[in-house]
């Protein structure tokens, strides 16, 4: 019996000496939807290729620890890291940990992406893109519903903290700030922090105001959809309003198809993942990679749904 | 203090003693922060001389804003609920910290059990288990994410009553052992599209009715019945009340399971009310909901609170979210408020206590 087990136990030694990378990963939250479809694109990539182990860590949107991690990788000898960066302001801490060992930002644009080492990378979608894809469709979606001569709206924002937030939003006030789409006013803005509930009761605060509005355009389709469950409730019909979201999330899409929701923005979650893994194994082998890699954002309306009902 | 008391043995219903009832005091805070958001409703010039409480458009059919007072309500109701188990607990001396993970991981193993098998004619994109977990009865998610909340609560009872260890720490485990499994349970991934039974338990005004049957139960329970008189008695001498005969042990544990089960009803609403269980639900859950109790006069030292105070510091909580939204100011101001309310609360319970005090 011993021995069997002396035997499993070197085997399975021998099996871990066989794997040639070693990559290691810290994702800002295992409990967001979207970096777990990313997260899910990098496991499946990395079981897919022969000779690479890929081990996951939580950073439990904490900075601190994910910097821990970081340097227990480089401790642990990995042959690359992976950062779904908690806090975008702390690049420079995270490029730091990781010292000479090849380290890929994914998802989450740290703010030293211009200064990044040749041993270091960033793979993600640009964010220019998505809002402005939004909150165009949107304005275009207005004209053609003859409201081009004055369109009232709200804004949803994610996570005040967080730079896809604030830089969707942005792109928001650029769109409506161009001269085809000022006709578009927003009554208000504020934080339901990405979250469906919050822009639910958000979205009831905001009804009970009894103002008239043309749209609402949101940071991600969780509070889009947050948003239309609580004017299906108020009685209001969704065929009246334009709601934009981000994500193309499997809910969001069942939503598009029953009609509430007009625009959502399709980023490939599980493209980033997998595009991470490869970025981070071309860097261990010392191949030259592009220090940016951009899989582009892609608009989703009624139209064109049924190509991405099996994405994300 | 030195005064000899009048009476026989001091024991005497003396009315100039009585103390104002601290629960009295919450509410003309209520009133007073109530106010204050009218008065800047009136004076600030991009208001338009709009009213948080009252239908300045002739919208209803009533003085009031009817919408903002329901959404005022609706918006806290699923916390309140985890409030009156967490009030309960503090009352018998002890805390709950794990309330917002034990809502998420229920959420997550109820729906799964809720889920309908086609959506919108096709199969369910989100499904967790096969053809056998669809389309049952909405009962058998209730009992299951019940159940969740209950082996959650027996483990925090009976680690404190019978290992001894401080209730911060051994609920502080749960906590981030329950968040664990919330996010294994289906990998992160979360879980929607339940049956139309199911969503009922969430739409509309029902957490609301959920609350207020829970919180009229809770405060007949607390106040009239043996159970309500023992949780005092721990929660005030944990020895005396030992010594008078209460089983402690046993008591505690059953305080701690109707916590976590009322933690579990509330994410069966949350889950119900959003058509969605997602592992982060829930999150700071049990901070808002010992906030609730402490700003409704709910002692931390145990003894001392009332389930009328924690709806009270409930209503609050629920006139700052709207009122910052209605005077359309961000976040952050109302964290900021949120936070010196909390404190300030405590602060002012502490100094008519002692005021009290040296009054006897």
């Amino acid at each position: 019996m011993k021995k069997t087990l002396l035997v499993v136990g070197l085997t399975a030694l021998m099996s871990t000496a066989a794997v040639a990378q070693e990559l290691g990963a810290s994702i800002a939250r295992f409990d967001d939807n979207f970096l777990t479809v990313m997260r899910n694109g990098m496991t499946d990539h990395a079981e897919s290729l022969d000779g690479v182990s890929l081990q996951v860590e939580d950073a439990n949107d904490d900075i601190g620890r994910q910097i821990d991690q970081v340097k227990n990788f480089v401790a642990a000898g990995v042959d690359g890291i992976i950062v779904n960066i908690v806090d975008t302001s702390a690049g420079a801490a995270v490029s730091e940990a990781a010292g000479d060992t090849p380290l890929v930002y994914v998802n989450r644009e740290p703010d030293n992406v211009n200064e990044l080492p040749p041993t270091q990378a960033f793979v993600a979608s640009n964010e220019i893109e998505s809002g402005t894809l939004e909150a165009f469709q949107i304005c275009r979606n207005l004209r053609a519903a003859g409201k081009a001569g004055g369109a009232k709206g709200y804004l949803m924002n994610g996570q005040l903290s967080n730079q896809a937030a604030v830089q969707r939003s942005k792109d928001v006030h650029d769109v409506i700030g161009m001269d085809m789409c000022n006709f578009m006013t927003l009554i208000d803005e504020q934080t339901a922090n990405w979250s469906r509930d919050e822009a639910q009761s958000l979205m009831t605060n905001w009804l009970s105001a009894g103002e008239e509005f043309d749209f609402v355009i949101a940071n991600n389709d969780e509070m889009a959809i947050g948003a239309i469950q609580a004017m299906k409730a108020a009685g209001i019909d969704m065929a009246a309003v334009e709601v934009g979201g981000v994500d193309a999330t499997q809910d969001a899409l069942v939503a598009m198809q029953a009609g509430e929701l007009d625009v959502t923005v399709f980023q490939d979650a599980f493209g980033q993942g997998r595009g991470s893994v490869d970025t981070a194994i071309a860097l261990s082998k010392g191949e030259e990679v592009d220090s940016k890699v951009y899989i582009p954002f892609k608009l989703v309306t009624p139209d064109n749904i049924d190509s991405f009902l099996d994405k994300n | 203090m030195a005064e000899t008391s009048h009476g026989t043995g001091g024991l005497t219903f003396d009315k100039s003693k009585r103390a104002w009832p601290n629960e009295l005091n919450i509410f003309i805070a209520l009133i007073l922060i109530i106010c204050i958001f009218e008065a800047l409703g009136q004076l600030l010039p991009y208001m338009n001389g709009q009213s948080l409480l009252f239908d300045t458009k002739g919208r209803f059919d009533s003085i009031f804003n009817e919408a903002r007072i329901k959404i005022i309500i609706l918006q806290v109701s699923i916390i309140g609920i985890i409030a009156l188990g967490v009030t309960q607990v503090i009352i018998a001396g002890g805390i709950d910290l794990s309330s917002g993970s034990i809502v998420g991981a229920s959420a997550m193993i109820a729906m799964s059990f809720a889920q309908t098998e086609l959506v919108n004619g096709n199969p369910n994109p989100k499904a967790i288990f096969g053809p056998w977990a669809m389309d049952l009865p909405a009962i058998i998610p209730v009992i299951v994410g019940l159940l969740c909340g209950m082996l959650a609560g027996i483990i925090n009872g009976v680690l404190i009553a019978y290992t001894r260890i401080p209730p911060f720490i051994a609920t502080l485990g749960m906590m981030v052992s329950a968040r664990g499994v919330a996010k294994w349970w289906s990998r992160g991934n979360p879980i929607s599209f339940p049956t139309e039974d199911y969503a009922w338990i969430g739409s509309g005004m029902m957490p609301v009715i959920w609350f207020v049957l829970l919180a009229v139960l809770f405060h007949i329970i607390l106040r009239y019945t043996v159970y309500g008189k023992h949780t005092y008695a721990i929660g005030s001498n944990e020895d005396a009340a030992r010594m008078s005969g209460i089983k402690v042990a046993r008591h505690k544990v059953l305080v701690y399971t109707i916590a976590g089960m009322l933690a579990s009803f509330a994410a069966i609403i949350l889950s119900a009310k959003n058509l969605t269980a997602q592992s982060g639900m829930g999150l700071v859950y049990e901070l808002d909901a010992i906030a609730m109790a402490v700003i409704g006069g709910v002692s931390l030292a145990g003894g001392r609170g009332s389930i009328i105070g924690t709806c009270l510091g409930m209503l609050i909580f629920g006139v700052i979210i709207s009122g910052f939204t209605y005077l359309k100011l961000d976040a952050f101001y109302q964290e900021m408020v949120k936070g010196f309310i909390i404190v300030a609360a405590v602060v002012l319970d502490q100094w008519r206590q002692k005021k009290a005090a040296a009054k006897t």
